[in-house]
């Protein structure tokens, strides 16, 4: 049982008065010991990423982004609410002595600038909005889709570690689980398709299904890959399994341990773009072709409820790409001395730390979303069923027959013996030679492949800036 | 990409894109038939943006018409004042009474700000075409060169997009005293921007294997279609009119045309919709080109305003009261192709009849053709890969 497990049965216990607390003490517990606290990382951070999307858009096409929305008035208003006790003269009185604190006087500006007030003021404007219902559309499936999307978003959250046992359920099927749960969101969208009554949207929603049921396969397969590797579908586990001791943790990495758990690395952060439908593999919402897919026709929250959804997917595709490559939580240097801190600290720290890689991951998909253009449906297709599953299935055999070579231990590799050489420093040359060949490979490969694309038209490598 | 083969059969759904879809430029309104995701038929339905500027053609005197022929195609306002203008300077020439000599400055800055408003026009097309593909970024870089090219027109004649500058027999107003270097400093950084925007988009595998066989025109299909201008050039064939039947000052300036090479490689066929695209492209480079020409050939400006060679408007405001009866037909090459004036004149001040033929109008009538089989996905991408500006094809 987990540390946390013992605080939700002590506030169980304290609730409900009993040594043996009742099933509703303990749902309350757990609500509030876990539910809420996870939800107030989660959403906070999903909006955060809402801010994040817009900048590096507005970065990407040399504008400036949200920066004009004044923080003045939500705060004025959470003083309302906060001090709703006392004289309204006395409540504005404070609220311009808390403005002229040097601390906000000089942070406001800058949040205001970084659009935070532009994010207060989205969701004021989100919770104003009409509630629309089509005329043609079926009512109850409309209104269920968005809460379906955002249960299946948030709930494989349950089992992601954000620090040493900071983990809700520490249960040995995490992988497995999070591919089920997962699982939710197509009904969700094809609910929201199908319910709308919009041929646009009905096209959205079948797009979807088709699109997530396929890249399903090739994240199961490169979730397959790293269990096969770390012997256990525990997530808390994979994540352990991947310290080291020393200065240089980051060689634990399962992205570092083998050529073939790095594809597999490349083909789930591209499968996992697909099952948060972000460009270029956005075919449900293709806003130029369908006018945003399945929720053309929503409005208000229930549209806000999508977009919340669809950023706590891709967190979550940050996060269990840091979990199962990036060595989860842990720090990419000196990972042993973050250990041996005070536990708070330490698990500060390591929820730090994993913050840091999944915005990390979801910069990455923004810097994506704004640099290409989209697929195809038949390219999208093509690519997971052409080239994403057969990548994953020579790796997974690739990565099996490592295994078998070995004798069923990762230290028994030939990358695993060159980075356990007694120093650090030699573990990290070893490392890199036994990268430098396939690496070599690759490259040759792509070589060829381009000497038989025949090259580019002079006239395009005259555009580009070269020579013609 | 035809799919004859993988059709289900069965219903087939009626969608209505348009008038207001977000990427049918404008209130074009296209009727799809498809099955699935494989469009079967596919009409488009004109007539949203009918404003009757032929007709008003027939009730305002001559110089009065050149505002509206702004509106005909707003994306290229200068070319379609030039368009008009040209056609009106024809009609006027067939007799040597009121034959207008226009000054020679006046011909170079025409030229100047024909080719400044086709790479701005053109900067529209290949953006919105790759925003119509699913990349918004290269769509907002184009409009900020846009956008530079409209400062330079504010400053010229104090319009961003409906310019009414080019008059009957010159221009409005002379170039202001600064204009040359700042057209040679916007010139100079627009190239280098170019090459960010190509890297950017162009080159790009995705986009490059959304647009390559995709709803391929042949030479022969284009000809019999009536396509005019980069969707003609396109398709192979080698024709622009800037070349080809010179007007104003093209003839000395030898205008290189493009044409389409199959730019997409072995993935691709002469006349998709990348070699239209990519043509756009290489017509941007030559309109940079031409402009640099012209800075060079420019006279220095004249005290008087219809001397010859260094004014900017010749003395037309008699000859237009009463022009020689007959008509004309004039066509000159805009950006979406050549844009033909036909005019009537029975003598008055006031134009008997006055007809646009546009490049949109034709680009239109083969949709139809070449988006059967295809994607729904590629519908938008066909419409951008035309260039159609729904005002040219209503008027």
């Amino acid at each position: 049982m987990t540390g946390l497990g013992y605080a939700v049965d002590a506030v169980a216990v304290w609730l409900s008065g009993s040594p043996a607390p009742g099933w509703i003490a303990v749902t309350v517990a757990v609500l509030l010991v876990w539910v809420a606290p996870l939800l107030a990382i989660i959403f906070p951070v999903a909006a955060l990423g809402q801010i994040v999307e817009r900048k590096v858009a507005a970065a990407i096409q040399r504008r400036h982004g949200p920066n004009s929305a004044s923080l003045e008035g939500p705060l004025r208003f959470g003083f309302r609410v906060l001090l709703c006790f006392l004289p309204r003269a006395t409540q504005d009185r404070a609220f311009q002595r808390f403005l002229k604190l040097p601390v906000v006087r000089s942070l406001l500006p800058m949040l205001q600038k970084l659009g935070i007030g532009q994010l207060a003021a989205d969701g004021i404007k989100m919770l104003g909005k009409e509630d629309i219902v089509p005329r043609g559309a079926d009512g109850a499936v409309f209104r269920l889709a968005p809460y379906l999307a955002l249960t299946g978003a948030f709930l494989p959250f349950c089992v992601v570690p954000f620090a040493h046992h900071l983990v809700m359920l520490e249960v040995s099927v995490g992988a497995l689980y999070v591919i089920a749960v997962s699982g939710v969101t197509v009904l969700a969208l094809l609910m929201a398709g199908w319910g709308s009554g919009n041929k646009f949207s009905m096209l959205g929603g079948m797009r979807a299904v088709a699109q997530l049921v396929s890249y399903e396969i090739p994240v199961g397969l490169a979730v397959a890959g790293v269990v096969l590797w770390s012997g256990t579908m525990d997530l808390h586990a994979i994540v352990a399994q991947q310290y080291r001791p020393g200065v240089f943790t980051f060689v634990g990495w399962n992205l570092v341990q083998s050529p073939f758990l790095a594809a597999l690395a490349g083909v789930f952060f591209l499968a996992g773009l697909a099952e948060c439908q972000r460009t270029p593999f956005d075919m449900a919402e293709a806003e130029s072709e369908l006018v945003s897919g399945f929720n053309t026709e929503y409005s208000g929250l229930r549209w806000g409820l999508f977009a919340l959804a669809e950023y706590t997917e891709m967190l979550l595709i940050g996060a269990l790409f840091a979990t199962l490559f990036l060595g989860g939580y842990q720090s990419p240097i000196g990972e042993q001395w973050i250990v041996g801190l005070h536990p708070l600290l330490a698990t500060l720290l390591h929820l730090g730390i994993f913050v840091v890689k999944f915005l990390a991951s979801l910069f990455l998909m923004v810097w994506i979303r704004w640099t290409l253009p989209r697929y195809r449906v038949d390219q999208v297709m093509r690519l997971c069923w052409l080239t994403l599953v057969p990548i994953c299935l020579v790796a997974v055999f690739g990565l099996a027959v490592q295994l078998v070579l070995a004798g069923g231990t990762e230290a028994g590799t030939a990358y695993g013996r060159l980075a356990a050489l007694p120093r650090p420093a030699l573990g990290v040359l070893g490392h890199l030679l036994g990268w430098a060949v396939p690496v070599l490979l690759l490259g040759v490969l792509v070589r060829i492949a381009r000497r038989r694309h025949g090259g580019m038209h002079p006239a395009l490598r005259q555009l580009t800036g070269g020579g013609s | 990409m035809t799919i004859e083969a993988i059709t289900l059969g069965g219903e087939r759904m009626q969608l209505n894109m348009g008038p207001h879809h977000p990427a049918t430029h404008g209130v074009l309104r296209i009727r799809v038939e498809s099955d699935g995701e494989i469009v079967s038929s596919c009409i488009p339905d004109h007539g949203y943006l009918h404003r009757s500027i032929e007709k008003i053609g027939e009730c305002i005197e001559w110089p009065m018409f050149v505002p509206y022929t702004d509106r005909v195609d707003y994306v290229c306002a200068m070319n379609a004042n030039l368009a008009y203008c040209v056609a009106v300077e024809k009609l006027l020439n067939t007799d040597p009474a009121t034959a207008v000599v226009v000054p020679r400055r006046a011909e170079c800055i025409r030229v100047l700000v024909a080719e400044l408003n086709r790479i701005s026009s053109h900067l529209i097309a290949v953006g919105a075409m790759a925003m119509d593909v699913g990349a918004y970024t290269p769509f907002l870089h184009g409009i900020a060169q846009r956008e530079h090219v409209n400062d330079i027109f504010e400053k010229l004649c104090g319009q961003r997009l409906t310019y009414n500058y080019v008059t009957v027999g010159g221009v409005a107003f002379d170039l202001h005293e600064t204009a040359s270097e700042e057209i040679a400093s916007f010139l100079n950084q627009f190239e280098k921007e170019m090459v960010r925007f190509n890297k950017l988009i162009t080159t790009n595998t995705i986009f490059r294997d959304r647009c390559a066989n995709l709803a391929v025109v042949t030479a022969a299909e284009a000809i019999a279609w009536g396509l005019v201008g980069p969707n003609l050039r396109g398709s192979g064939v080698d024709w622009d009119l800037r070349r080809d039947e010179p007007y104003g000052l093209y003839g000395e300036l030898g205008v290189r045309v493009p044409k389409g090479e199959r730019y997409a490689g072995r993935k691709g066929a002469v006349g998709d919709c990348y070699d239209r695209y990519i043509v756009r492209l290489l017509e941007i480079q030559e309109s940079v080109r031409l402009c640099r020409e012209v800075l060079k050939l420019l006279p220095p400006a004249a005290a008087k305003a219809n001397d010859p060679i260094g004014g900017h408007q010749a003395d037309v405001s008699k000859v237009l009261k009463r022009p020689p009866k007959g008509f004309v037909h004039c066509r000159t090459e805009a950006p979406r192709g050549e844009m033909g004036y036909f005019l009537v004149s029975d003598g008055t001040k006031v134009p008997y009849r006055v007809r646009v033929r546009t490049g949109s109008f034709s680009a239109a009538g083969i949709f139809h053709k070449v988006m059967r089989g295809i994607f729904l996905a590629d519908v938008v991408a066909v419409i951008g890969s035309f260039d159609v500006v729904v005002p040219e094809i209503d008027r």
